[in-house]
């Protein structure tokens, strides 16, 4: 009986872990940028949804409408006045970018919200449901469906719209999108905007589940990082297949060999990945 | 051409820092005859800040106490009080470097030890070398007092005086209660007081039908909660800090998990976790080394515990915890061993710290042998109302066990 509960935890914590590291991969697939101010703005949207439901009681549904766009904005800046400017340089130069950036973002969270735990608690709490016998908590399953209609709605704009074929290409291969008459820089922009869309997203639905912090950035980078690299680079479908794996590694793991070992667990499947199978569940081999 | 340009940036950047490290060096004020300097290494920065923070809130209101009060007397000469804070990133190995600085560099007379058992057991090898008399604030573990170290002491009493007489009252109040369930975080502290509870509920005759721990930097507990829910405990013990204790209780209710007795360490000492948790911090049982409702007639600065409440909340417009009041406690203890020992000589003090036998607002203090405090009687308390009430001691208690965490 538990046994299902521990299978609908999984599938349902592996939602959200895809919901983290969805807007991470994205970046990482096509800028070649590891984006390690990603955690930041995760935490920096759940301090948004926290400020609108205290303060003026938005719900944190409607919070995702103010928080998309915000941080699109906020990302478009960020890329198209800072980063492009070392796009081009190795990598370690735009990991050293984003690691300054994140110390700066944290710092000054720690410093206007204190590094004091809140939690963002729903009055009326939304309760629970029955499903296949096991107890799910309805936040978790509406940020679950929000955090498979957000891979959904990714997945339409890089297939259908123009701007989405412009970042594939770039991604599939720059010097020839160049050559077609896409303006590179400002697809990087477009493309760190969504991504930092999709982080401030993650975090209003993180607001849901996790107490809030600026502390807990680099747990929730990390998770992103295990995620991208299970599920293969830049691959949409990919984050939210290593959400799932890494989420049933993980409950599986804390059930049979005690949860202090999940962790370890996971880490090793990530050793395992890169040996075996780099490029990722669903991604594909020389996609750099 | 970029390249060089961000050399150059660097260069520059570098130079800007070391400029800066220098101008405070020399900043800092000269070691002055009528001043008494007190070192305290701190996690200022790094995840273990917010703790650090309020210890330096303690030695802070303290330093400001003694020195309105016109210092500490020696030999008929009032001498101010100065902490010489330095932070250590949350980093035990720095910390013990940190020490080293302080006492041969910075010159402090006496010192307050690192943060938690583990920092402060790493460091105390440094002042134990140099013979300075140091005060660790929150250091519980007997393994950091069983060194056979001369001049160190702590505040904390080990880990089992909080665990037993918490054993003893569920044992009292609810007999039905027979099956305790234990999730630890595997981290020095939370996890040396979850095998002090295993010991204490084996001892009262309690069946642990689950211990598991838990690594830091968990997100999601579902897993271990479930398996939980299906043992059926009657007693839920799960120990971890403010977020993983927040976390764990809402996925105890998303869980529709319930249990006659719910026990958080360190959590519910905080106000934080009540205000975050609401509805669902009710009933919940925790101890901690001390709690503002405590009411004890003291002979240091501070004078009584509301007194110290009120000072504190004068400065800092929010209630302490036993974070705060240990820290404070210490500068306070310092003080009353110098004054008995009327001299700045550090094996004065260390022997007037060791026969030290008084009352203070953080209870009555007195080492033992080993260093360790052996006096003090660490109050059990429970969430009733969103207020914490204590159960235990006797003497200070002020309602009954509830049952019941749903």
């Amino acid at each position: 009986m538990w046994l299902t509960q521990v299978l609908i935890n999984a599938l349902v914590l592996g939602c959200l872990y895809a919901c983290i590291a969805i807007g991470f991969s994205l970046v990482w697939g096509v800028l070649n940028v590891i984006n390690l101010i990603h955690g930041s703005f995760i935490v920096l949207g759940s301090y948004l949804a926290f400020g609108l439901y205290q303060t003026l009681g938005i719900s944190p549904w409607y919070a995702i409408i103010v928080a998309a766009p915000l941080f699109f904005v906020l990302g478009y800046l960020l890329q198209f006045l800072l980063l492009n400017r070392v796009i081009n340089a190795p990598v370690l130069v735009t990991l050293t970018m984003t690691f300054g950036l994140d110390l700066i973002l944290n710092n000054a969270m720690i410093y206007f919200f204190k590094a004091d735990y809140r939690k963002l608690t729903l009055s009326p709490p939304m309760g629970s449901v029955s499903l296949f016998h096991a107890v799910v908590p309805i936040d978790r399953l509406i940020a679950t469906v929000a955090a498979l209609a957000l891979t959904g709605l990714l997945y339409l704009v890089l297939r259908r719209l123009r701007v989405g074929r412009a970042i594939v290409a770039v991604r599939l291969d720059r010097d020839a999108a160049v050559l077609m008459g896409v303006d590179v820089k400002s697809i990087y922009a477009v493309a760190f905007g969504l991504g930092a869309a999709l982080a401030g997203c993650a975090g209003v639905l993180m607001a849901l589940v996790y107490p809030i912090s600026p502390l807990t950035s680099s747990t929730f980078l990390g998770k992103a990082f295990v995620v991208c690299v299970l599920g293969g680079l830049g691959s949409v479908s990919g984050a939210l297949a290593g959400g799932v794996l890494l989420a049933l590694v993980e409950g599986v793991g804390t059930t049979f060999l005690g949860p202090e070992h999940a962790t370890t667990l996971s880490f090793v499947l990530l050793i395992v990945f890169l040996i075996v199978r780099p490029q990722g569940l669903l991604g594909r081999k020389g996609f750099e | 051409m970029f390249g060089s340009k961000w050399v150059r940036c660097s260069v520059l950047l570098g130079t800007a820092v070391l400029a800066a490290a220098s101008w405070s060096a020399t900043a800092s004020p000269a070691r002055a005859e009528d001043v008494i300097r007190f070192g305290a290494p701190l996690p200022l920065t790094g995840p273990l800040a917010p703790e650090g923070i309020k210890q330096k809130e303690g030695y802070d209101l303290w330093a400001e106490q003694a020195n309105k009060a016109g210092g500490i007397s020696v030999g008929g000469k009032k001498y101010k009080v100065e902490i010489v804070y330095s932070d250590y990133q949350s980093n035990t190995p720095r910390a013990v470097q940190t020490t080293e600085q302080m006492i041969t560099q910075d010159n402090v007379n006496f010192l307050f030890g690192a943060f938690g058992s583990g920092a402060a057991k790493a460091a105390s090898t440094v002042s134990e070398k140099y013979k300075v008399p140091t005060i660790a604030a929150a250091a519980s573990s007997v393994q950091v007092y069983d060194q056979g170290y001369k001049y160190f002491f702590g505040t904390f009493t080990p880990n089992d005086t909080l665990t037993t007489p918490l054993t003893q009252i569920v044992k009292a109040k609810a007999p039905d209660v027979k099956k305790v369930a234990i999730l630890a975080r595997n981290d020095l502290f939370p996890l040396a007081i979850a095998q002090e509870m295993e010991k204490s509920a084996k001892a009262n005759g309690l069946e642990v039908v689950y211990f598991e721990k838990y690594a830091i930097g968990t997100l999601d507990h579902s897993a271990a909660l479930s398996q939980i829910k299906s043992l059926s405990p009657q007693w839920i013990f799960i120990t971890g800090y403010v977020n993983d204790l927040l976390l764990a209780r809402k996925q105890m209710v998303d869980q529709e998990i319930k249990a006659p007795v719910v026990t958080m360490i360190a959590g519910p000492a905080y106000r934080d976790f009540i205000d975050s948790a609401g509805k669902s911090a009710e009933n919940l049982t925790s101890a901690s080394w001390w709690h503002p409702a405590e009411e004890y007639q003291g002979k240091d600065v501070f004078g009584s515990t509301s007194n110290f409440v009120k000072l504190f909340h004068a400065k800092y417009n929010y209630d302490p915890d036993y974070g705060q009041a240990s820290a404070a406690v210490c500068g306070a203890l310092f003080q009353l061993a110098i004054e008995k020992a009327d001299s700045l000589d550090r094996d004065k003090v260390r022997d007037a710290l060791a026969s030290l036998d008084v009352v203070t607002f953080w209870g009555p203090v007195k080492f033992g042998a080993n260093g360790q405090i052996n006096s003090l009687e660490p109050p059990v308390f429970q969430i009733q109302n969103a207020k914490p009430v204590v159960l235990f001691p006797e003497a200070i208690k002020q309602g009954d066990l509830q049952l019941g965490v749903n």
